[in-house]
């Protein structure tokens, strides 16, 4: 019998990613990826920006993992699991940084934009709030990107610049394990967790909010 | 309903299909025979192309020199002809006429007119529909609209495509950047072996038939997601430095045609990511109920099963929005893609396939990368 309500859930968050992902085609810094315009500092800004997302991604995974009650000790874990991987990704990018030329201090203390403020800001505050399993939309489409756009702008961004895969890594690397993280998505949603009131639209509605603002630090890059 | 409480809408059930395909089927490795060989060359992407849309067999209007055998409205026209001959109603019948193509036979004035022409009927209202392949959900929509309102009773809608005439070498090798590199790009040569000619036709009416099945009109729901998208397939116009140049911009047709202006291409990159927003426009559907996936017995779709399989399995199984494949019905390996007519003649072949069974629905999809449009409809077997 197919859980009725994890496949509306499911069908939501597909409709705000395609709505993300068309307009994220067009700003500014990707919109000139994809009319193959791309320069050297516009990777190294997205670098900058992808780490500060990767680091703050895995804190506020943690503190979300901090805010589960014991009850929901099985979905806790796997948000540890989570903060994990997202911990050994950064090193990767101050690589590919480095790699391309940049100096290891200026990707290391780059201030936030105002966009990235905003998400992380979000974020952290979302993850406060206890059982705050509506992070799961916020995950979708973080993950979304990583599975579905990392890929082909690594390997835009390797053709219009003449990198090799060692200064694209990051980009590249995250293109892959697309149907593992949705499995993993549809187990933990079968889990329980939208037994708690209004849990299947609040995922929904973080998800938008995230994606309103991911939109938003990729349309500010530089506006610190 | 903002048309006030009092009005009486009529079901609309389309009656009868009928198809028309020029000439006899021409396998892969004639087809060259017939849009010929650009530089005097065989296409260097040829298997590619046919790899990836998988046609068997398509047909043609131009003959093995070129020359036409008949024009995209008496092809229509035909089209429209087969479709009355298979229906209860005799040709006069007809008082609306909506036709659909992606380039008619002429620039002005519309296809439709020419096809009420050829049909050598009396005065009926028409409308001409011009976009790609979903137009036909377009001109379908209009003829629904009309008899729904109970403006007309019997309508008659068709899809017509003369593609093959604009693939003949002539069109490219006069363009200076294909001279330069003696060969023309993928993005160009991959519609040669793709698009096929052929017309494809409904009779609409208020009633269903007397004696035979009908298929009852449940809606019709096209989106435009042209807000978010560039041309995709493009027709009369080239981008020069990132802005799209028309062909009557160029000062003569002779320089449009020099730079490439007057063919026909289109953005593969570009139309996958156009994937989200069809898979979303179906989803809304289902979460609307308009769609229930267990109600569906048939799936007529314009773009093929397997390439939703390679790229959204997973996706559709967890939104609870996979169909069965054995559902899925297509004609397009045997057909050819015939770009607006596709649809007229998947229905038609699979109305007189004998596999429809009263109370059955069937889904039409009509996806178009031409600036992204996207068009569902529901059909009802009665």
């Amino acid at each position: 019998m197919p859980n009725v309500k994890i496949q509306a859930v499911m069908r939501s968050l597909i409709k705000v990613w395609a709505d993300f992902a068309t307009e994220l085609d067009n700003v500014p810094l990707i919109n000139k990826l994809l009319r193959g315009k791309f320069r050297l500092e516009d990777y190294q800004e997205l670098l900058i920006n992808q780490r500060q997302q990767v680091i703050e991604g895995s804190r506020w995974i943690a503190r979300a993992a901090s805010s589960v009650s014991s009850e929901y000790a099985d979905q806790r874990s796997l948000f540890l699991k989570h903060a994990v991987t997202e911990h050994r990704d950064y090193k990767m990018i101050e690589a590919n940084y480095v790699a391309t030329g940049g100096k290891f201090e200026d990707i290391t203390q780059a201030e936030k934009n105002i966009g990235t403020e905003a998400l992380h800001a979000f974020m952290y505050q979302r993850a406060t709030e206890p059982n705050p399993f509506d992070l799961l939309g916020a995950m979708f489409i973080i993950e979304g990107l990583g599975q579905k756009k990392a890929g082909a702008w690594g390997e835009a961004i390797k053709k219009q610049l003449s990198l090799q895969n060692e200064q694209v890594s990051f980009l590249l690397y995250h293109s892959t394990n697309d149907e593992d993280h949705m499995r993993q998505l549809e187990t933990i949603l079968a889990s329980g967790i939208l037994d708690i009131e209004r849990m299947d639209r609040k995922i929904v509605k973080t998800a938008k909010v995230v994606a309103r603002l991911y939109q938003l630090q990729l349309e500010e890059m530089g506006n610190v | 309903m903002s048309v006030g409480n009092n009005a009486i809408m009529n079901d609309v059930f389309i009656n009868s299909l009928g198809a028309f395909l020029p000439g006899n089927p021409v396998g892969n490795s004639e087809i060259e025979n017939y849009i010929g060989r650009v530089f005097g060359r065989p296409s260097k992407y040829r298997a590619a192309s046919l790899k990836q849309n998988r046609i068997q067999t398509r047909h043609y209007a131009i003959n093995t020199q070129g020359y036409p055998l008949y024009s995209s409205s008496e092809m229509a026209a035909e089209a429209i002809k087969a479709a009355v001959k298979n229906s209860e109603i005799s040709l006069n019948a007809i008082d609306y006429l909506a036709t659909s193509s992606t380039l008619g036979d002429g620039l002005v004035p519309g296809l439709a007119s020419h096809v009420h022409a050829a049909l050598n009927v009396k005065e009926i209202e028409i409308a001409n529909f011009q976009s790609v392949c979903a137009s036909s959900l377009t001109a379908l929509k209009s003829a629904y609209m009309q008899l729904k309102t109970g403006e007309h009773g019997c309508a008659a809608v068709s899809g017509s495509e003369f593609a093959s005439r604009y693939f003949r070498p002539g069109n490219y090798e006069g363009v200076e950047s294909y001279q330069t590199t003696g060969e023309i790009p993928f993005q160009a040569d991959f519609l040669r072996f793709t698009l096929s000619d052929g017309a494809g036709a409904a009779i609409l009416e208020t009633k269903p038939n007397a004696r035979q099945a009908s298929l009852k009109i449940h809606w019709i729901d096209i989106r435009s997601f042209a807000d978010r998208f560039d041309t995709c397939m493009v027709g009369g116009a080239v981008k020069q430095s990132q802005n799209w140049k028309c062909w009557g911009d160029f000062g003569d047709p002779i320089a449009a045609a020099k730079a490439g202006a007057l063919l026909l291409i289109q953005d593969f990159a570009l139309m996958k990511r156009m994937l989200p927003v069809w898979v979303s426009h179906y989803l809304d559907l289902i979460d609307k109920e308009k769609i229930v996936i267990e109600k569906i017995d048939h799936v007529c779709s314009h773009y093929s099963s397997h390439s939703l399989r390679q790229e959204i399995t997973i996706l559709l199984e967890q939104a609870g929005a996979m169909i069965d494949e054995k559902k899925w019905f297509s004609n397009l390996y045997t057909k050819g893609n015939t770009g607006t007519a596709s649809i007229f003649i998947m229905l038609e072949e699979l109305y007189h396939s004998g596999k429809l069974q009263k109370g059955e629905t069937i889904l039409c999809h009509v996806p178009e990368s031409g600036r992204c449009l996207n068009g569902f409809m529901l059909l009802e077997v009665v």
